[in-house]
């Protein structure tokens, strides 16, 4: 279920990397069209003062030419209605009501003698009076009661008079608002489209990596056939997943070659014990029950021993190398041990101890039976072989999380605090103790093929305490309280 | 019965030969599957015990041949291998079985009798199992012996019921542990002894005839004369 717990997370990882992308490709576009906006509201303006400079130029020169009576009036003004019908970047909008262009005639003294404009003019004397000119520079004027400011070229004639040309910025404002307005859609569709590639890219990366994570974690210790699925674009994705399965036939073959030299361990010692015990047990028939037959009796029993260490040395070993195989089933934890407890009570009551079980019923783990079973008889036959009468063994079994974990307790003389470090390792054992030295091993072995621990240690208050923790078989716990729900 | 025993070690050949022949079984042995191919084809053999270490094919892809050739019968299979290949669990699936060896021959000879009769299944199951004096109501879960009830837990009435219907055959440890407990341990304590030594109390009265007898090295009895 782990696997359903990645997906959001990889989900998300694409959001995130879209988003970052967005962003990068968002800011990145907008400091270029700062740019370009920049230049050309420039150019713009550079047009218009070009425009205004050689406009009130001409108008200086005509109105320098033309002599003081009554026509001059008639004259300079024409010519400045002319100019204003050539104004640059004119939207047609502004066509009729032309009040985007004013000009203006002042005396040495300041007095207004000649307008040509939309009014009478009087707001722009004021505001013109207010600023200062630089000859032959086009300034910005606002004038009361137009919201955008004019463009105004002054020139000084020789009389001390001063013509006015001004220009309104309505039209280059106008052009830059619409490019403006232009360039955000455009501007946003192109970071959604963006947004809806980098994410769609990644999502789908991603979820080819997430297909190698499942993949992986479904090769399990035992189960080393499988490979991740591999596509056949040469990117880094696919060549992750080459490399893991590179390494996964690496690991394959040193693993079979394991096997193969266990397996010819086995075979070529059980034949011959096959052989041994099947004539010593026809003797043993033949003998019929007769005193002489107890040399016989212990050979057959020596030699099961032998056959069972001999089993459990090559568990021991394959799962050091992580290489048990298993044959994993639904094993109902709670019910095993009860069984446990039931085939051990008689012995250790015969012994003179006492064993106790507190169990938390419905505990599921998924393992392989076989190696279960025989690693809890292992634990209790531990504690029949060396505990001292009268004791009594502790047995629980809690779910804590996502394990199960089942403590072994005895208030005997607990471990020899010599071994006590080095109790895994195989062929480890007390000074008084008797067997082969391989059930903590075997213990630890199997907990660790079924992804769990053991722990060892002497309690406090005396005696032994060995906790084994295997991870629960979690979509079962979940059916388990959907039944109790309903149950309730 | 005839038996046919494909297994190419001498020595293993030899004992197992020779105790089948005394279990009943009309037994004829082939070295290798070759052979083996050849003998099932020329006569008919009602259960086959065959060993997966075979010198000139592997011991699954002879049954998978012999089943292709029509073989009914059920196979006993032999493995001195550690792990238990899939193919493997595919016959067992198929009603086959399998033992790892070493083994007690008294399983070995249990195994075979369980495949028999799963191919020819009893038509209905008696409802009570009688040994001697000793009664089983198997409905009421009550065992009597010469007309008294005995005081038994449930635990203790399965071991005895296990132990009546293989009267007067030898049954191991271990198969004491797989049938009535579920488990495949091997213990190296003494757990069904134990058990055995309870019931055998319970069972054996004073001056009665003792039912349960101890077959040292190999296992118990329960006496059925």
């Amino acid at each position: 279920m782990s696997l359903m717990t990645d997906k959001p997370r990889l989900r998300s990882a694409a959001w995130r990397i879209s988003f970052l992308a967005t962003i990068a490709f968002a800011c990145g576009t907008l400091v270029i069209f700062v740019f370009l906006h920049q230049f050309v509201s420039n150019d713009i303006q550079r047009r218009s003062d070009a425009w205004l400079s050689g406009e009130v130029g001409v108008l200086g020169d005509v109105a320098g030419r033309t002599p003081r009576n009554a026509l001059y009036r008639r004259v300079v003004g024409e010519i400045a209605e002319l100019a204003a019908r050539e104004v640059p970047n004119k939207s047609a909008s502004a066509g009729s009501d032309n009040n985007s262009v004013f000009f203006l005639l002042t005396s040495a003294d300041g007095l207004p003698q000649l307008w040509v404009g939309a009014g009478d003019g009087q707001s722009n004397l004021e505001a013109i009076k207010t600023t200062k000119f630089v000859p032959d520079k086009p300034t910005d004027v606002r004038v009361q009661g137009f919201p955008v400011p004019f463009r105004v070229a002054c020139l000084q004639m020789g009389d001390g008079s001063h013509i006015y040309l001004g220009l309104s910025e309505r039209d280059e404002l106008r052009v830059l608002g619409k490019m403006r307005v232009r360039f955000l859609l455009l501007w946003l569709l192109v970071v959604l489209l963006g947004f809806g590639i980098v994410f769609l890219t990644t999502r789908r990366m991603l979820s080819h990596v997430r297909k190698i994570t499942e993949a992986a974690s479904k090769i399990g210790l035992s189960d080393l056939s499988e490979r991740v699925p591999a596509t056949h674009r040469n990117d880094e994705v696919s060549q992750l997943a080459h490399t893991l399965n590179r390494m996964l036939d690496r690991i394959e073959s040193s693993m079979h070659q394991l096997h193969t030299i266990t397996d010819a361990l086995a075979h070529d010692l059980r034949s011959p014990l096959t052989a041994i015990r099947g004539k010593l047990e026809m003797s043993l028939a033949a003998m019929n029950g007769e005193e002489t037959a107890e040399p016989i009796v212990s050979a057959i029993e020596e030699l099961d021993q032998l056959t069972d260490f001999l089993n459990k040395s090559l568990d021991v070993a394959e799962a050091r190398a992580d290489a048990l195989r298993l044959t994993v089933t639904e094993i109902n934890l709670s019910r095993l041990l009860e069984t446990m407890v039931d085939l051990y009570e008689p012995s250790m009551t015969e012994k003179g101890l006492h064993i106790r079980l507190s169990n938390e019923k419905g505990i599921i783990v998924l393992g392989d039976e076989g190696l279960v079973h025989r690693m809890i008889a292992n634990l209790l036959d531990n504690e029949l072989k060396h505990l001292v009468p009268p004791s009594t063994v502790s047995i629980s079994l809690r779910s804590r999380d996502e394990t199960a974990d089942m403590v072994f307790e005895d208030d005997g003389n607990g471990f020899d605090p010599d071994v006590l470090e080095h109790l895994f390792i195989r062929r480890v054992k007390g000074k008084t103790s008797a067997g082969h030295g391989l059930g903590l091993a075997f213990a630890d072995a199997v907990a660790r093929a079924h992804g769990g621990t053991v722990e060892v240690v002497n309690r406090d208050v005396g005696g032994g305490r060995i906790a084994v923790s295997m991870p629960l078989a979690r979509e079962k716990m979940r059916h388990q309280l959907v039944a109790t729900a309903q149950a309730g | 019965m005839r038996l046919l025993l494909v297994e190419d070690e001498i020595d293993i050949q030899g004992f197992l030969g020779r105790s089948l022949q005394e279990a009943g079984y009309e037994v004829e042995v082939a070295p290798d599957a070759k052979t083996a191919e050849q003998l099932a084809v020329e006569s008919r053999f009602d259960i086959l015990v065959v060993d997966l270490g075979l010198p000139d094919r592997d011991g699954i892809s002879l049954i998978l041949r012999l089943r292709e050739l029509g073989l009914k019968a059920p196979v006993l299979i032999l493995s001195a291998r550690r792990s238990v290949d899939d193919r493997v669990r595919g016959l067992e699936q198929g009603g086959d079985d399998y033992l790892t060896k070493p083994f007690a021959l008294a399983e070995l000879l249990a195994r075979l009798r369980n495949l028999l009769k799963r191919n020819n299944p009893q038509p209905s199951e008696a409802t009570r199992l009688r040994v001697l004096d000793l009664e089983l109501d198997l409905l009421r879960r009550e065992a009597t012996r010469g007309g008294q009830t005995l005081q038994l837990t449930q635990q203790e009435f399965v071991l005895l019921e296990y132990l009546c219907r293989n009267a007067g055959r030898v049954v191991t440890r271990s198969m004491i542990l797989d049938q009535v407990w579920g488990m495949r341990i091997q213990p190296d304590t003494n757990v069904v002894d134990v058990h055995i030594y309870r019931l055998r109390g319970k069972v054996d009265g004073a001056g009665q005839q003792p039912l349960i007898r101890t077959m040292r090295g190999v296992g118990y009895v329960f006496n059925d004369r």
